[in-house]
C-alpha cells in the first residue's frame, strides 16, 4: 500500500512517500487515509479536518495557518496555507527580549 | 550504567576521549604540502594540507592557525608531525606548543633546516614510523558515551532528508544527550525561520538570547550582502516544487537533527565545550559540505552523523563520518559510501526505532568499526572560511 509519513504524533499533516492520485488509499501510522486530490511525492496531506485559521502542525511545531478549510486527505501547500514565519519569529523574539532572565 | 553506554576508546592525557588513534602529518604552509603528502603516503598516515599559511591577512591567518592546531588537538589524533618550510607566516613552534598541551607527542621539521625536500621527507618518515609504533602500542580502555562529542550534519539533500534522515538523527541526538554525551549542531545559516524553536529549548534566558542575537546578526548580514530578506528568497521555487510550503517548515528540516534536547549554549569556532549536552556552533562559513564538517572536527567532535538524500562520500582527516541516507534507493545504489539506511522510515519503520539503530551503529563506530569514509580514504580537511564580502564584486563577464 502507498504510504504517508507522519513525523510526530501531534502533527495534523503527513508527507506522502510517492506520487498519489485522487481516491487512492494511503497507510499512515497504521491508519488509512484517502487522498482527496493528487498529492505529489514529498508533499503534505491533511490527516484531519483543519478549519481556516487553524495551525498546520508538522515536526510538532506550527509551520503555518490554514488559509481555507482543509478536509482530511487534501493536499496541503501554498494554495491553502498562509506563511506566518515572520510573525512567529518576531512575536517570539519581542516577548523573549522583554522578559528579564 | 547500561551496557549500551560503555565503549572502548582512547583516553587522552587532557581527559578527552578519542575513538581513533590517527597519526597526522600537518603542513604549515602550501609550500610544504608535497613533502607532507609524501611522508603520509610512505607511512600510511593522514596528511592535512591546505592552500594557505603565508601572506594572509590577520583574521584569515588566525583561522588557518586555529584549523591546524585544532586538527592536532582532536582527541582522535594520537601523535602529530608538523612539516613547515621555514620562512612561512605560520609559526610552527606556536602550533607545536598548542597541540602538545594536550599531552600527545608532537614533532616538527622544516624543509629549509633539513637541507631540502628529500632530506625532510626521509627524516619525516623516520619520525612518523616511530610515532606510529607508539600509537599502535596503545590500547583502548573502557570509556562512556558521556565522554563522546558527536557532530550532526546534512548535505546533498533530497525529499527524504527532512522526512526520515534528519528526524532519525534527532532521535540519536536525544539518546547521546540522555547518556550524558555531547552533540554539536552547526549549519546556523539554516536556522532563520526556526530560531524561536531553538531559543525555546535554551537552558536559560541568556542562552536563548545568544541564539536570537546570532540569528538577528545573520539576518542583517543577509540583507547587507544580498539586499534582500531571507524570507523573500525562501523557500525557493525548487523547495516549493518539492513540497516545502513555508520557511519555518524548511528550517525545521535542518533543526530536526537537534532532536528535542535542551540547548546548552552557542560556541564560536575554537571555544572549548564547557560541559556535556547539545551545543550550537556558530560556524557561518557557507561552502561545500567539508567546510562545516571540518568546523565540527575543529570543535573536538570525534564522529559526525551526516545525512545525505542523494549520497555523499565526504569524510574528515581527524573524524570518522557516519553517512546515512533517508532514501532507500540511494542506500541500495550508493552502499559503498553509505553506512546506514534511515530510508527504513519511508518503508514503514518508526523514527524512534530507526534512531535507536543509528545510535547502536554510532557506538560500534566509536568502538572501532570503520566507516565507509575511512575505508574509502576520505580524509578531507577543508578550513572553513567566512566570505569577506564588504564590497560586492561585479561579475567580470557581465
Amino acid at each position: 500500500m502507498k504510504k504517508a509519513i507522519r513525523i510526530e504524533p501531534e502533527d495534523n499533516v503527513a508527507v506522502v512517500a510517492q506520487d498519489t492520485s485522487a481516491g487512492e488509499t494511503l497507510d499512515c501510522a497504521g491508519a488509512s487515509l484517502v487522498a482527496k486530490g493528487a498529492v505529489p511525492l514529498g508533499h503534505k496531506i491533511a490527516l484531519s479536518r483543519i478549519p481556516r485559521g487553524e495551525k498546520i502542525v508538522k515536526y510538532a511545531v506550527t509551520i503555518g495557518l490554514a488559509s481555507s478549510d482543509i478536509a482530511p486527505g487534501e493536499h496541503v501547500h501554498s494554495h491553502n496555507v498562509e506563511d506566518i514565519t515572520n510573525r512567529l519569529c518576531n512575536e517570539y523574539e519581542r516577548a523573549f527580549r522583554a522578559r528579564k532572565g | 550504567m547500561s551496557a549500551m553506554s560503555e565503549i572502548k576508546a582512547y583516553r587522552r592525557r587532557d581527559g578527552r576521549v578519542g575513538i581513533r588513534n590517527y597519526v597526522l602529518v600537518i603542513s604549515m604552509v602550501s609550500c610544504s604540502n608535497t613533502v607532507t603528502e609524501r611522508i603520509a603516503r610512505t607511512t600510511g598516515t593522514i596528511p592535512v594540507v591546505h592552500e594557505q599559511g603565508c601572506c594572509e591577512f590577520e583574521h584569515d591567518h588566525a583561522r588557518t592557525k586555529l584549523a591546524l592546531i585544532a586538527a592536532g588537538r582532536n582527541p582522535n589524533v594520537g601523535a602529530v608531525l608538523l612539516v613547515g618550510l621555514g620562512c612561512e607566516q605560520t609559526n610552527i613552534e606556536d602550533v607545536r606548543r598548542c597541540v602538545a598541551e594536550t599531552g600527545k607527542p608532537v614533532e616538527a621539521i622544516l624543509i629549509q633546516r633539513e637541507g631540502g625536500s628529500p632530506e625532510a621527507e626521509r627524516k619525516g618518515v623516520d619520525i612518523v614510523r616511530r610515532l606510529k609504533a607508539l600509537c599502535e602500542s596503545q590500547e583502548r580502555v573502557p570509556c562512556r558515551v558521556a565522554d563522546l562529542v558527536v557532530g550532526v550534519q546534512c548535505g546533498g539533500s533530497d525529499w527524504t532528508t527532512a522526512l526520515s534522515a534528519n528526524p532519525v538523527i534527532g532521535a540519536m541526538t536525544d539518546l547521546v544527550v540522555a547518556a550524558g554525551g555531547s552533540v554539536l549542531m552547526s549549519e546556523v545559516a539554516g536556522f532563520p525561520g526556526s530560531e524561536h524553536i531553538v531559543a525555546s529549548r535554551a537552558v536559560s534566558h541568556d542562552v536563548g538570547l545568544q541564539v536570537l542575537d546570532m540569528i538577528s546578526e545573520l539576518r542583517a548580514e543577509y540583507i547587507e550582502t544580498y539586499g534582500q530578506k531571507i524570507e523573500e528568497v525562501n523557500p525557493t521555487p525548487g523547495n516549493k516544487a518539492g513540497g516545502i510550503t513555508t520557511l519555518v517548515e524548511k528550517s525545521m528540516g535542518n533543526i530536526k537533527k537537534m532532536g528535542t534536547s535542551p540547548v546548552q549554549g552557542v560556541l564560536k569556532l575554537g571555544q572549548a565545550i564547557p560541559h556535556p549536552g547539545l551545543w550550537v556552533i556558530d560556524n557561518r562559513a557557507q561552502g561545500p559540505d567539508p567546510f562545516n564538517l571540518t568546523g565540527l572536527a575543529m570543535q573536538g567532535a570525534v564522529v559526525t552523523a551526516f545525512s545525505s538524500g542523494r549520497g555523499s562520500p565526504v569524510g574528515n582527516a581527524v573524524m570518522p563520518t557516519l553517512k546515512l541516507t533517508g532514501n532507500p534507493e540511494t542506500f541500495r545504489k550508493l552502499g559503498s559510501i553509505t553506512d546506514f539506511n534511515a530510508g527504513a522510515v519511508i518503508e514503514g519503520a518508526t523514527i524512534p526505532e530507526t534512531g535507536k539503530a543509528l545510535y547502536a551503529l554510532l557506538l560500534e563506530i566509536a568502538g572501532g568499526r570503520e566507516t565507509k569514509s575511512e575505508i574509502n580514504g576520505n580524509f578531507e580537511y577543508i578550513v572553513p572560511r567566512e566570505a569577506a564580502r564588504k564590497k560586492r564584486d561585479a561579475c567580470p563577464l557581465s
